[in-house]
């Protein structure tokens, strides 16, 4: 079932070409880019162009007002330096590396949970998919920040059990938390794609493990987790490249300042404020690059470790 | 005006660019109006809903004046406004006409990004001699401004009353006006704090290096003061953090945008005359008063008239001499003056002035500018380029200050290394 | 960064599109146990279910909370002093722009962006798709790569495009890029759902003498429409929720869309008033839960098949 561009183009050239076939693929390429246009206009003009401009920009010193000025790699030497961008560095790591795979984990489990034949189960995976739509929503940012604020529901529950936190609102050491439930709230979308592959594993593989006498333990690391292994690839990827790309929570829930004490500086956060707000577009420029390069540099290391643990059907085990 | 970064990225927009900008081409507008054919300009500011209400009178007073002349309104918060000035100039797209800050003037005035007031009409008779500086640079007048502010220590009459302390008269030293603060804190009993910290407000910073007769900024755009002077100004409240006698930075977080003195969780605050209306709406305090700000010379408060907000045009609008005939309606206007009373300061020009009636707390912002006329000094020259960048962060690492994130000589030194930075972007 | 574009990243995906098979289901268990079972599995899912859905509760709730009681000493979901005065607030708007005008402005952007992204998506999707001709899977690859692509990198320069262009202030740059399919999550999605299609239909087709604009508009449009739903619904949600896109390019108030309007009503009203702007909120967000609430199956159903993010 799997059609890859790569196979169709395959048989296509095994028969050999006639003449009529050949006009007919005249006519495919020009329909091709006719219908591609769209696309194709968009990616040039809002991507590729953009990203060549940013490159330039990045080893440019530019205010907005007077023209750029070139000053080589300065901008990236400048970076390491910047205390407020190591800290922008590190709160977003300890989000990504906190952050999704706590997710995943939970999205995982409930999955599991709703992954039988019982009654609900659609109500509860509508349910918990709720929060994934609205959760990136300016509302939802202002009423976490107001649940978690002083003498907000969270900190009532928490004082009934004895936990006296206060708000965590201006806690510089409870807003990551803070920040870190507000995407594992959103465990929805992440879950309801391990429903769908939970589903695509044959039952009798399970009742051939119960017969050998295994455990739910030893199922799941025997069975569900190689067989599910794409999915959880698939939603790690994705989870991780949106993570590092969090703007409007964080941006709302610290008034577009990133604090209490820098708690909240975001790379993206850091990003805008320097080039929309100090006018340091050559710098924002450096960050944006800087964090392509990331992304590029961990979605090359994750396709290379995947060999090691993912498991396409099809593939030889 | 192409040069290589227009080029750069109108090359990469292409084809679809030129179809977007031909379908939105427009011809050019006709430079003056009629009643029948009104010029329309654009008239940006920041502020509150409240500010929002009584600009929207004002503009319709002028309107009414005026029916050669339409006036677009636009607003937004402080922060995001300047934002949209800088994307704005970049293009070449500054309204006609623009509320201002101080901080802000150096940065657009300096990149002739703002019209020269002196070559429209708008009549500066009634303005003292003394304020209008501070809306030049280098000789060309940028800004007119519509009403002053000066720095005071509010306090609420009946917090202070009800903890049994005696009022303040406002003469008193910093070590007399920590102690004020201490005992505050101490009988406020985690209910009522002094005051947030007054060494994170930048003005405050340049009142004090006013008391000590240092200016901030050079002649030439450096820094006038030293690394240590900053650090004793940042000590002067090293035994008050962490005490009850300001108001702790997580309290200040979570209450933002509302300020603690308007929560009710301070009994006085450090800052400018003209938020007294919002202090009162926001704390339903009965009555606010203002004295002077401390000093350890008597005879040198350092205090001075501050435009609290400048009217200016853009260097590009085709419409100077509507531009002029709105600022001009602005900020002499007595009607304007009833309009807006005290909310953007007390009114500059004389006439303006005069022609308002102060009652009740605008009267007390009046009064406070009146009595402290002695000791008043010149108004501020514009700062440097890139201030409004340093008024931020000296706010946020004063507040890590408060976290006990850095000791005041790493607050200090990190604050001078971005100032140092910035001068460097900006020569 | 072509290695991000190998064919083997949608493959999961394509295999949860499969129909359901059996579910492990144990035959050894006795009905008692089964019971048990099911009851403590209602348990724990509907404790679940509170707690996730408790922020949203929460927050309709207060709405309807006097000022005074919200994040005060009444912890209740339900107040006795139920009253819509912070809906009838929050309808005012601010500073003389009235909310229903925000709603306006959210909802044609909103339909601007479906508008665009389905005419512009399903068009690439079929060149992508159903046609052959030199670099395509090359093209594939990179559009694959734009979806990994912080888009933080290009908002610099585009913003500067759009202000030479005097475009700022416009819905223009809001907009384009849904007219120019560069929402590639979309694109790839139709290509997904076009690929599943069987050849045959095209090629009958063609043998008819029929043209790639024929089977495009009267074969593909009609059987993609479960893809063009999905495609709808999201983009739908996707734009109302967008913040960083008009923060960036609309300066009137008049324009704002409702997240703006709700960070603008979160600043300006210094007097803060807790009750009106989760009022607001709830206004800003009652769309997108009616959305849900009648497209429900096809949302859960379009993110297990198409693998689509909330």
């Amino acid at each position: 079932m799997t059609q890859s561009p790569t196979l169709n183009r395959r048989s296509a050239s095994s028969t050999p070409p006639l003449p009529r076939k050949s006009r007919q693929r005249g006519a495919d390429a020009r329909a091709g880019y006719t219908f591609l246009l769209p696309w194709l206009l968009g990616f040039i003009a809002l991507t590729v162009g953009p990203m060549i401009s940013s490159l330039y920009l990045s080893f440019t010193n530019y205010n907005l007002f007077d023209p750029p000025k070139w000053i080589g790699l300065d901008n990236y030497t400048t970076l390491f330096q910047d205390e407020r961008f190591l800290q922008s560095v590190g709160v977003t790591v300890s989000y990504v590396v906190f952050g999704t795979p706590m997710k995943l984990a939970a999205a995982l489990a409930i999955a599991m949970l709703l992954n039988s034949k019982r009654k609900g189960q659609g109500f509860y995976r509508s349910a918990f998919y709720a929060p994934s739509l609205i959760g990136a929503s300016v509302s939802i940012a202002i009423v976490w920040k107001a649940m978690f604020g002083d003498s907000g529901p969270v900190d009532q529950g928490l004082s009934f059990f004895g936990i006296n936190l206060g708000g965590w609102v201006g806690n510089p050491s409870m807003t990551m938390p803070m920040m870190i439930l507000l995407t594992v709230w959103q465990f929805g979308a992440p879950m309801v794609i391990f429903l769908a592959g939970l589903k695509q594993i044959p039952a009798d593989l399970y009742e051939a493990a119960s017969m050998d006498g295994a455990g739910p333990v030893r199922k799941f690391f025997n069975i569900t987790w190689p067989m599910l292994s794409p999915v959880i690839f698939f939603n790690l990827l994705m989870e991780t490249i949106h993570a590092f790309q969090i703007f409007a929570s964080a941006y709302i829930i610290s008034n577009g300042e990133g604090g209490p004490a820098g708690s909240t500086l975001f790379y993206t956060l850091y990003l805008y404020l320097r080039g929309f707000s100090d006018f340091r577009m050559g710098y924002a420029s450096a960050m944006a690059w800087l964090l392509v390069i990331v992304v590029g540099i961990i979605t090359l290391i994750f396709f290379r470790t995947s060999k090691s643990w993912v498991h396409y059907s099809g593939d030889s085990k | 005006m192409i040069n290589r970064r227009n080029f750069l990225t109108t090359v990469a927009l292409g084809t679809a660019s030129a179809a977007v900008l031909a379908a939105c081409g427009q011809s050019a507008p006709a430079q003056t109006g009629s009643a029948s054919n009104p010029v329309t300009i654009n008239y940006t500011w920041w502020g509150n809903d409240d500010r929002a209400e009584r600009t929207r009178k004002a503009i319709a007073l002028f309107e009414s004046k005026n029916p050669d002349i339409k006036v677009k309104g636009n607003f937004s918060d402080f922060a995001g406004y300047w934002q949209k000035r800088a994307t704005e100039a970049a293009g070449g797209g500054l309204p006609d006409v623009m509320q201002w800050d101080l901080s802000y003037l150096r940065d657009y005035g300096q990149r002739n990004q703002l019209l020269d007031l002196g070559t429209v009409k708008i009549n500066t008779d009634a303005f003292e001699k003394s304020l209008l500086p501070s809306g030049q640079i280098k000789g060309k007048t940028y800004g007119i401004p519509t009403s002053t502010n000066a720095f005071a220590v509010y306090y609420d009459p009946a917090k202070v009353a009800s903890l049994g302390i005696a009022e303040p008269d406002g003469n008193w030293t910093y070590a007399e006006f920590n102690k004020f603060l201490t005992e505050v804190g101490a009988k406020g009993n985690g209910a009522l704090f002094g005051s947030t910290d007054y060494t994170g407000v930048w003005w405050m910073f340049n009142i004090w290096l006013r008391q000590n007769n240092i200016e901030a900024f050079t002649g030439d755009g450096k820094l006038g003061f030293t690394k240590d002077d900053m650090k004793k100004w940042w000590n002067l409240t090293k035994d008050l953090r962490g005490t009850p006698a300001i108001v702790s930075e997580e309290r200040t977080t979570q209450l933002a945008p509302k300020s603690p003195f308007g929560s009710n969780v301070t009994a006085t605050e450090v800052t400018w005359d003209n938020f007294m209306a919002g202090y009162l709406a926001d704390s339903g305090a009965k009555e606010l008063k203002l004295v002077p700000v401390p000093s350890d010379d008597p005879d040198n408060l350092g205090l001075f008239l501050k435009p609290s907000m400048l009217m200016v045009a853009s260097a590009k609008t085709k419409y100077k001499d509507a531009a002029a005939r709105f600022i001009d309606f602005m900020v002499n206007d007595p009607e304007v003056g009833q309009i807006f009373k005290t909310s953007r300061g007390v009114p500059a020009s004389k006439t303006q002035r005069d022609g308002t009636t102060f009652e009740g707390t605008d009267k007390l912002v009046v009064d406070y500018e009146k009595s402290i006329e002695k000791y008043l000094k010149d108004a501020p020259e514009p700062p440097i380029v890139g201030f409004g960048t340093l008024e931020t962060s000296f706010k946020r690492i004063s507040s890590d200050l408060n976290f006990g994130k850095v000791t005041v000589d790493g607050a200090a030194d990190a604050w001078f290394k971005e100032a140092e930075d910035l001068i460097k972007q900006n020569s | 960064m072509t290695t991000m574009a190998t064919p083997t990243q949608p493959k999961p995906v394509k295999q949860a599109a499969e129909a359901p098979a059996p579910v492990y289901n144990p035959k050894s268990e006795s009905a008692g146990a089964k019971r048990a079972k099911s009851v403590i599995f209602h348990i724990v899912a509907l404790a679940l279910t509170a707690v996730v859905l408790y922020p949203a509760l929460w927050m309709i709730a207060s709405s309807f909370k006097p000022n005074a009681e919200i994040g005060g000493s009444n912890t209740s979901l339900w107040s006795s002093n139920f009253s819509f005065d912070n809906f009838v607030t929050a309808m005012e708007g601010i500073g003389g722009v009235s909310t229903l005008q925000f709603f306006t402005n959210s909802l044609v952007l909103a339909v601007g962006a479906v508008v665009g992204t389905i005419l512009s998506a399903s068009v690439s999707a079929y060149a992508f798709a159903r046609i052959k001709f030199p670099g395509r899977s090359i093209f594939f690859g990179m559009m694959i790569a734009t979806l990994l692509l912080p888009f933080h990198v290009v908002i610099i320069p585009q913003y500067i495009v759009f202000q030479q262009l005097g475009l700022v202030d416009t819905y223009v740059p809001l907009l384009i890029g849904k007219f120019l399919a560069a929402d590639a999550f979309f694109v790839f999605l139709m290509v997904q759902f076009m690929r599943n299609l069987p050849a045959e239909l095209d090629e009958a087709a063609r043998i008819d003498g029929a043209g790639h604009v024929r089977i495009f508009t009267s074969i593909m449009l009609p059987l993609m429409k479960p893809a063009l739903i999905s495609t709808s619904i999201f983009s739908f949600i996707w734009s109302w929720n967008d913040f960083l896109g008009p923060l960036l390019y609309l300066n009137s108030p008049e324009k704002y869309p409702l997240p703006l309007a709700l960070r603008l009503f979160v600043d300006q009203t210094q007097s803060s008033d807790y009750g009106a702007m989760i009022a607001m909120s709830v206004m800003a967000l009652l769309p997108v839960l009616v959305f849900f609430l009648v497209f429900q199956r096809y949302i859960v159903e379009g993110v297990s098949t198409q693998g689509l993010k909330g």
